[in-house]
């Protein structure tokens, strides 16, 4: 669905992305696990056309992709930023219908959102400046959502989160996901992140270093030690 | 007498009104401020002359015409000398140099091409008092108020209930969130310059009404700057608010305390506000925008 080919982009002078390739598949969950720092961010941003990448191509269900965001989102894809971007001054409301800009109608996707998290039905005429960190994270996938995205990428979901309500947003993520939206993570939180995907990459200073089944990731010695705290327990068991 | 002087105070504050918002319109967005617009006003008070010169003597066709012209002029100037700035991603101080360029060259412009001189407009309207209650008002300050205070009513109602409107709200608080959302925001700009100087035309051409057409009456738009400074830059509500209290409070000092005062009290609100409080009455912290 997603084929990233020889991606390279820099700030300034310091290089971000050195030849990132990998392939996403249709209906699955992908996370790409890293360090603050490693790249990550920068990946999702080449994606959606925030950045210029310096070479390489994004190719999305066989055609490269264009250059301006707006037109990226309307063939389908949506990112879901880090710290969650939402429109502070606007109501819980008219953040999603601002997300449903290139639908129609947000009727649908109002009522989808409020079926999936009745907490931002309760705040809707609130602003969303006023929401908690938790709830602005739902607010931000939920006005993803609004778009009715074929893909769906999602930079660190759970950053900044208290672990119960991250493990509520992992099960809103597998949900998204059986709903037959394809699924690109980013995410600190690897244990999390590999408990959920489908498949994995592993990033490291703008590089992928590892690459395979998320179940394989999970199991892997290098991966442990430096990303599952050294702990080989409870790596699949989440979600 | 004290009434009649609050109607000509609202009708010049209505007019502010419709330039102060344009400027926090813009500011809004980009977070700098256009000097470009009192080239929209001036040519829109141009229009306004020459189409009842040549056209017909129909003070509100005439505004109607200015509104258009200097509307598409200042998406022009949008596309032409502020695009190129923003694609190259510049410090925001270019932006405000090619705006003086723009206002220098567009005064002078009219000199060259035209004269320096002023033109009242060849209307009879302007003069015809109406009596109201026993008290005589200028029909041109009450059309005046009307007509600005439908075109700020039509404009909030843009901003509040369509659909462009809520992309301009989002964008005001971040252009790269509302590019996330599918919105294109090159075009989104245009469109707020667009409005911003249809709003600058119809203030244009009161203006040139009010006080006759000459080139450096663009520099009227310092007041709706003041107007949107003592709001709150950024805030339409602010806006209209700043610039109603400006026009009220000039005329009642040019009619109870001195006119050469009038002028003074402006620069000074300007001075305090920047001084006491810089965000303005309604006016939001940048943190609370980002």
């Amino acid at each position: 669905m997603l084929k990233i080919e020889n991606l390279q982009a820099s700030y300034g002078k310091i290089q971000a992305l050195r030849d990132i390739s990998f392939e996403l598949n249709e209906g699955e969950i992908m996370s790409i696990i890293g360090a603050n720092g490693a790249g990550k961010s920068t990946l999702m941003k080449c994606i959606i056309g925030l950045q210029r990448p310096d070479g390489g191509s994004v190719i999305y269900r066989g055609r490269p992709m264009g250059k301006s965001t707006y037109k990226t989102v309307q063939n389908g894809i949506v990112l879901v930023p880090e710290g969650r971007w939402i429109f502070p001054a606007l109501t819980v409301e008219e953040n999603l219908k601002l997300g449903a800009y290139i639908v129609k109608s947000p009727d649908e996707g109002l009522k989808r959102s409020f079926r999936m998290f009745p907490k931002l039905e309760e705040r809707k005429k609130q602003r969303a400046g006023t929401l908690s960190g938790g709830e602005q994270q739902m607010l931000a996938i939920a006005r993803g959502l609004m778009a009715n995205p074929k893909l769906i990428m999602l930079d660190e979901p759970s950053l900044g989160l208290a672990p119960l309500i991250i493990n509520d947003i992992m099960n809103i993520i597998k949900e998204i996901n059986q709903q037959g939206v394809t699924v690109l993570m980013v995410e600190q939180n690897a244990k999390k992140a590999l408990g959920i995907a489908h498949q994995a990459c592993v990033m490291e200073q703008g590089r992928i270093v590892k690459r395979g089944s998320a179940a394989q990731l999970a199991q892997d010695e290098s991966v442990i030690a430096a990303y599952l705290g050294g702990n080989k327990g409870g790596t699949t068991d989440h979600g | 007498m004290f009434i009649q002087q609050l109607i000509t105070g609202l009708s010049i504050g209505s007019v502010y009104a419709l330039m102060a918002v344009g400027y926090s319109l813009i500011y809004s967005l980009l977070n700098f401020t256009n000097f470009a617009h009192s080239v929209c006003v001036m040519v829109g008070a141009y229009v306004s002359y020459f189409f009842l010169l040549l056209v017909a003597d129909n003070i509100l066709a005439a505004a109607l015409c200015s509104l258009v012209v200097a509307g598409v002029l200042s998406a022009i100037i949008e596309k032409v000398a502020y695009q190129p700035l923003l694609d190259k991603n510049v410090n925001r101080i270019y932006l405000l140099i090619a705006g003086l360029g723009i206002q220098i060259v567009g005064e002078n412009l009219v000199i060259v091409l035209l004269d320096g001189r002023f033109h009242a407009y060849p209307t009879t309207f302007s003069s015809i008092p109406i009596k109201l209650f026993g008290i005589s008002i200028g029909l041109i300050d009450l059309i005046i108020l009307g007509v600005s205070s439908l075109a700020l009513v039509l404009v909030e109602l843009l901003i509040r209930k369509t659909k462009t409107g809520l992309a301009i709200r989002g964008a005001a608080s971040d252009l790269n969130t509302t590019a996330l959302m599918g919105v294109p925001v090159r075009r989104l700009i245009t469109i707020v310059f667009l409005l911003a100087g249809l709003l600058a035309g119809l203030a244009g051409s009161f203006t040139g009404l009010k006080y006759t057409a000459y080139p450096s009456i663009g520099s009227l738009t310092t007041k709706a700057f003041i107007s949107a400074v003592f709001g709150g830059l950024g805030s339409i509500p602010g806006a209209v608010i700043g610039a109603f209290f400006l026009g009220v409070s000039e005329t009642m000092i040019a009619a109870y305390v001195s006119s050469s005062l009038r002028d003074m009290f402006s620069f000074v609100l300007l001075v305090v506000v920047l001084v006491i409080r810089p965000t303005g009455l309604m006016g939001k912290a940048t943190e609370e925008k980002a």
